[in-house]
């Protein structure tokens, strides 16, 4: 019997042997974005996501969040909404911090992206300290068995951590990029602080995914060569590999959303312990080419991804494609550990017939070991 | 005598007390602070935008360096006789509609202050029709234009169409930059120029005044 889209996935994650190519694709910024204006194809109206990849002949990626939320004791989180944004401020004995964000999935996203950070003055630092040391970790994992049955064998729930490790909460959610490497530099002191206590949150989280039924845990997303690499042997590379080792003895396969620019940081990452390198986005998207990744690591990380997000869009004709991802069946031949995927998502304005057209030079030339 | 290679390094190391105070000195020595802007912040930040396009310098040490900088204009601003001197040029940048990414615009527009323009920033998510109030009411002599994403690139060809229209788009250099941005593109949308980084936007933009 074939092997399920699912069972591929987790395979090539394992690295173990399959038939044929897997393929996970993405496509949650497109099936947002035509389903709130009213524009999905006529066949696929009333569909979801996993219903529409079935009908292109691809395995799903289904996104969720978080396994787990957060509740406070000691402190008050006061909502306002005022849509597309939405300020939180956190009411505390030693003050106040707020933060805004915005949300407008009828344009694609699925989730918030910050607009202004907690931390504004030094005086702040106190503040955070206190909210995350009254903050619990809670398993709340109703949503994720629900996304799991839409997935079923086609697809996998993709979830864990967030989309943070630990530091990266300080330097994307509560401080902000910018003033985050100011701080670093100013008040390193006070910034290692907040990344202790967020990493005992963190431990929190793990011990939650380890207990949990997801097979392929996130660690963490969107890294970016030109910001994390001076950084990453201190912050990341020691709390990845314990996140790792702790999951790996769960049984359990650990994955990165990394899409961004990763020249200087592909050496590093082979230092972390992660299996799984979900979201490659090669040239032109970024400057590195899937087999410069490749060779780097050999057989030691899988790659999912390999055709970035904007050759499914009109300003690329069908044979430009279809040469794209034949170019990227010989890159990565003889094709074990890759899973076939976009980096990161399929456009609004992207044609969605090319995630059929992926599947179908899969069926045609994607049988392992790849002769082309 | 405080010496501009000193300043310089302390730029380039990112130390901002340390350039506040040999600025500082430098001026109690009576030196020209056009000559310190010059010969040591300028130049420092030349340094700084060629070590980050050769790959030696990452997005940290560029911030730090332009903070540093910014610092130091601060304290040599009141004591140049004619504050125009500092100015030369004046440069309207913002992220272009839909578009919230702003650290490369950031820095883009930090370089700029420190190689001597004045800067007004208009921030994330800009339309066509607020650069174009904006072009109208601070007349700058060049437009920067940033993107960060495939999906709003065309809000520059959008400011660049909209400029036309005002009738006002002789009357300022339009440049543009951000991630998917590239020279061709540029070409095609009718832009005067296009910067892969800091650095490059300084001589992309002292070359567009000399014109
Ligand atoms: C940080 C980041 C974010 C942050 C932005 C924080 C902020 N305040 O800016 C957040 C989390 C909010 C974010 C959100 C999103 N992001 Co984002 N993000 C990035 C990331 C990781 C880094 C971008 C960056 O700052 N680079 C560093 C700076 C210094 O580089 P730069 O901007 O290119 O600027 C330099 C030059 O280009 C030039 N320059 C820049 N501007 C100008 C202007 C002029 C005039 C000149 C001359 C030069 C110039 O000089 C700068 C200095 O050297 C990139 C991936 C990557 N590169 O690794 C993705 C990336 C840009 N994001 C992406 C996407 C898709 C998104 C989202 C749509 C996510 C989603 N799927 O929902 C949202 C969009 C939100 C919105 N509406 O804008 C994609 C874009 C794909 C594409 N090409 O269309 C990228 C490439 C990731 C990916 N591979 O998918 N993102």
């Amino acid at each position: 019997m074939a092997m399920t889209h699912k069972a591929r996935i987790l395979a090539a994650a394992r690295k173990q042997a399959v038939d044929k190519l897997p393929f996970g694709a993405r496509i949650d910024v497109w099936y947002n974005y035509h389903s709130s204006h009213g524009t999905l194809p006529e066949k696929y109206k009333g569909c979801n996501m996993v219903e529409i990849l079935r009908d292109q002949g691809a395995g799903a990626q289904v996104r969720h969040l978080r396994i787990w939320r957060v509740e406070y004791d000691n402190l008050e989180v006061v909502i306002h909404e005022d849509p597309p944004h939405k300020t939180t401020e956190w009411r505390t004995p030693l003050g106040t911090v707020t933060m805004k964000t915005i949300f407008t999935p009828q344009e694609g996203p699925w989730i918030v992206y910050e607009v202004d950070h907690p931390f504004k003055t030094k005086e702040d630092y106190r503040v955070i300290e206190y909210i995350l040391e009254n903050t619990r970790i809670v398993a709340d994992l109703d949503e994720y068995h629900q996304k799991e049955r839409m997935a079923g064998e086609d697809g996998m729930v993709m979830t864990g951590m967030d989309l943070y490790s630990p530091m990266q909460a300080i330097m994307r959610y509560w401080i902000g990029y910018e003033r985050f490497f100011y701080e670093l530099h100013d008040n390193p002191a006070q910034v290692e602080r907040l990344y202790e206590l967020e990493k005992e949150l963190a431990k929190q989280k793990l011990q939650i995914l380890g207990d949990s039924p997801v097979e392929m845990p996130l660690l963490c997303a969107n890294w970016s060569d030109e910001f994390h690499t001076p950084i990453f042997a201190k912050y990341f590379i020691p709390w990845l590999r314990e996140a790792s080792d702790y999951l790996h003895a769960k049984g359990k396969v650990t994955h990165v959303h990394a899409d961004g620019e990763m020249r200087r940081l592909i050496p590093l990452f082979l230092e972390t312990g992660i299996d799984v390198a979900e979201a490659w986005s090669p040239v032109p998207m970024t400057r590195v080419t899937t087999a410069e990744l490749r060779k780097a690591w050999g057989d030691k990380v899988t790659i999912w991804g390999g055709i970035p997000a904007v050759l499914f869009e009109p300003q690329y004709s069908e044979e430009e494609f279809d040469a794209y991802v034949m170019n990227l069946f010989k890159e990565i031949s003889p094709g074990y550990n890759f899973i076939v995927g976009m980096g990161d998502n399929l456009p609004f304005d992207g044609k969605i017939e090319r995630v059929g057209r992926v599947a179908e030079l899969i069926d045609k030339y994607g049988r392992l070991p790849l002769e082309v | 005598m405080v010496d501009y290679s000193a300043v310089q390094q302390a730029v380039i190391d990112g130390d901002d007390e340390k350039t506040v105070q040999l600025v500082k000195e430098a001026l109690e020595q009576d030196l020209n602070p056009a000559d310190i802007v010059a010969s040591g912040l300028q130049a420092a930040m030349s340094i700084v935008g060629s070590k980050f396009s050769s790959g030696e310098f990452f997005v940290p040490e560029m911030l730090l360096a332009a903070r540093a900088v910014t610092k130091a204009l601060e304290v040599l601003r009141p004591r140049l006789l004619d504050p125009g001197t500092v100015t030369i040029g004046r440069v309207v940048i913002g992220t272009v509609a839909g578009d919230i990414h702003d650290i490369g615009k950031n820095l883009v527009s930090m370089f700029l202050q420190g190689a001597g323009f004045e800067v007004i920033d208009l921030g994330t998510d800009v339309s066509a029709q607020s650069f174009v109030a904006a072009v109208k009411e601070h007349n700058p002599d060049i437009l920067g234009m940033s993107a960060l994403l495939t999906t709003t690139m065309p809000g520059m060809q959008a400011t660049i169409e909209a400029l036309e229209s005002a009738g006002i788009r002789r009357q300022v250099k339009v440049v543009v930059g951000g991630g998917p941005v590239t020279q061709h593109f540029a070409d095609r949308i009718g832009a005067d120029g296009y910067g892969a980084d800091g650095g490059a936007a300084i001589e992309l933009c002292r070359k567009l005044i000399k014109e």
